[in-house]
């Protein structure tokens, strides 16, 4: 489902070149649960974003749902990823102006699907998130377990084949954190959604399918 | 989309009240200003009665006399010849150049003689305004504007007449003593304007019988706005009888179409050329000056001499000068601001850009949700308007000028709000449209 080849980051500044990530090759079967960990800064989160295709590699080809990624700021770029992947992120990043079911409709605003239809998706994505009866709350009344199923919901509304989530259980507490990784689980297993997951968590990392190990940029395992 | 950028938009505004107090008093007072601008220039030349046909109307206002003289100079030269001073002059004939000039409004016997078969004109009408009078009534004193005119006049300037009819050509030329009131005579003298037609005013040491009442023309051009009308035959003094080319009287064409008024121009033009001059010992070149409604409303309003279009020129280059300043620095004003509350939706954007929305559609968003700020902001600056309006108008600070808020300037006013959010929402928004989602995201929380 995803494909990465010889992927290099590098940072450059004025003053000093950092490489984030060195020759990775990667590649994540469809239906796979895939865990990424390794210590802070060590690459983790810009190989998330290049498999999202929302940052780009300084070197090396990436490979989405068979579609070799080109032009990382095209329109046909923006609309293959709201059609393949869904995001989750560490801090939920949900739009504190708007109620929840606005926040979950947000990846359907941007393809051309009416209200009516928008609103009945969101629905479904909250209630597999068993948060239906919290639809006309705003972000600021849920608690960080709540927000990050909003954000579940959100990511899934769509139906994409690929989640990507970015240490969706670091905010929260262990009680929460299991809940998250449940529906996560859930979604892999019932609906053969492919996810790829940031976490410093051992004990969630292992509740995947395969853990990939990240050091200085380089996969260890 | 619109919908959800909306309720955005009103939430957004919300965030920081301050920041929105100062956007929203900033915007609507500069469209407060736009508005009355707007206003100001739609009463002044929009096609208003009783201005509706302006597009077809050529005014003779001025006749120009002038003395050319070419410049010679003769220098002499001394030479020996044969052992004799000997003297050669020379003559150098130079450019020609204006001695002496005279200008002024024109006499109705040189309109009467030259100015009434001029090709492309389907009517003419000759008329001098701005007589004053002193009327006592009931011990109080009244000044009233007069304008002497023809029949052709009230069909060429349609006013709206609230009473009665206007003079017709037989009773001009039998000097029939009829006027035709405005609104605010007729209350100023009668006290109303019900049942004024058929009554008397005594003015100039004549009875007038009053035939109708206009409605008072809005704007301060001299040649509609005046209080009484009376038919031209009535003037007194040498005013009909003079002979020269000088005169109170000004003259107006009706072109068949807009388009026709260049061949009245030119033909006014050329006649000015072909017209003998009574001394020209005195003046040797006669030159008339023609002039567009639009044209003289710019050459009363800038230093140029006998050059309607050369004023109307500089008079749109000056509004359309002041009017970009004015918009500029309140545009500037708000792009700053407006820059500074989008950095703070970064990590929105980066959201936005992940779930599949290209730099297009926050582009558009972020100038929609400007665009409805600037709607905002123009509901108040329209309510301050119609408050600047009245308090104008009240006060009557612009003379004759009443300023309307129309339909046309409502118009105006709608495609000034969409501009100026336009212009002060697109800056920002490109800028945050192109943002790297990985950076956006980083920037802040939500």
């Amino acid at each position: 489902m995803i494909q990465l080849e010889n992927i290099t980051k590098v940072y450059q500044t004025k003053v000093i070149e950092t490489t984030a990530l060195d020759n990775i090759s990667l590649e994540v079967p469809e239906g796979e649960f895939l865990s990424i960990m390794g210590p802070s800064g060590c690459g983790k989160s810009t190989l998330l974003n290049i498999m999202g295709m929302i940052d780009e590699p300084t070197t090396g080809q990436v490979t989405v749902a068979g579609k070799l990624v080109g032009n990382y700021h095209s329109k046909a770029t923006a609309r293959f990823r709201n059609e393949q992947l869904g995001f989750i992120f560490q801090s939920f990043h949900l739009i504190n102006e708007l109620s929840v079911i606005d926040n979950v409709e947000l990846p359907l605003i941007y393809r051309k699907v009416s209200g009516k239809q928008r609103r009945q998706m969101a629905e479904a994505a909250l209630t597999q998130v068993g948060l239906s009866n919290r639809m006309k709350h705003f972000p600021s009344q849920l608690s960080g377990g709540q927000k990050q199923r909003v954000a579940i919901a959100r990511a899934i509304v769509g139906q994409p084949r690929i989640i990507l989530a970015d240490e969706p259980t670091g905010n929260l507490d262990s009680a929460m954190g299991n809940e998250i990784m449940d529906i996560l689980m859930r979604l892999n297993q019932e609906q053969g959604t492919t996810i790829v997951m940031v976490t410093h968590d051992e004990t969630m990392a292992r509740k995947t399918h395969r853990l990939v190990r990240l050091f200085d940029g380089q996969q260890v395992s | 989309m619109f919908s959800s950028y909306f309720k955005l938009a009103i939430k957004v505004l919300g965030r920081h009240r301050f920041f929105t107090f100062i956007s929203l008093f900033g915007i609507s007072f500069t469209l407060m200003i736009l508005m009355v601008t707007t206003s100001f220039l739609e009463t002044e030349l929009g096609s208003h009665p009783p201005l509706t046909e302006k597009d077809r109307m050529v005014l003779l206002p001025r006749l120009i006399m002038k003395k050319m003289v070419t410049d010679t100079t003769w220098s002499v030269d001394t030479t020996m010849l044969d052992g004799q001073p000997a003297y050669d002059s020379t003559f150098t004939v130079g450019k020609m150049r204006q001695n002496s000039y005279s200008s002024s409004s024109l006499s109705y016997s040189f309109l009467d003689r030259y100015m009434r078969d001029i090709p492309g004109a389907e009517a003419h009408s000759f008329f001098c305004a701005d007589t004053q009078f002193d009327i006592f009534i009931n011990g109080k004193k009244l000044n009233f504007k007069t304008l002497y005119s023809d029949a052709a006049y009230w069909e060429i300037f349609d006013f709206k007449f609230l009473a009665g009819r206007p003079f017709q050509p037989s009773e001009v030329e039998r000097q029939v003593q009829v006027a035709v009131l405005s609104r605010k005579a007729a209350v100023d003298y009668f006290g109303t304007t019900e049942q004024v037609v058929g009554r008397s005013i005594e003015m100039d040491g004549k009875q007038l019988e009053v035939i109708g009442i206009v409605e008072q023309p809005s704007n301060s051009k001299g040649y509609v706005t005046s209080e009484v009308y009376l038919p031209f035959t009535l003037m007194s003094g040498s005013a009909l009888t003079e002979t020269g080319f000088h005169g109170p009287f000004t003259a107006v064409f009706l072109a068949e179409s807009p388009e026709a008024r260049a061949t009245i121009v030119e033909a006014i033009r050329q006649k000015a050329g072909r017209i003998p001059l009574p001394n020209p010992e005195d003046y040797n070149k006669l030159e008339l000056m023609p002039a567009t409604v639009i044209g003289l409303y710019a050459y009363h309003m800038m230093p140029v001499q006998d050059d309607p279009e050369g004023a109307l020129q500089m008079f749109t280059m000056v509004a359309i000068g002041l009017m970009l300043l004015f918009i500029l620095l309140p545009t500037l004003n708000l792009i700053n601001l407006n820059i500074s509350r989008a950095m703070e939706r970064s990590a929105e954007i980066g959201v936005r850009k992940a779930f599949g929305a290209h730099s297009g559609s926050i582009l558009a968003q972020l100038v929609f949700e400007n665009v409805v700020l600037t709607f905002l902001g123009g509901i108040l600056g329209w309510l301050f308007a119609l408050a600047l309006i009245y308090l104008v108008n009240d006060s009557q600070v612009l003379g004759d000028t009443q300023l309307q808020f129309n339909t046309a300037v409502f118009l105006y006013s709608l495609l000034i709000c969409l501009v100026f959010g336009i212009l002060s929402g697109l800056l920002p928004a490109y800028r945050m449209s192109k943002l790297h989602i990985v950076n956006a995201i980083k920037f802040n929380a939500l």
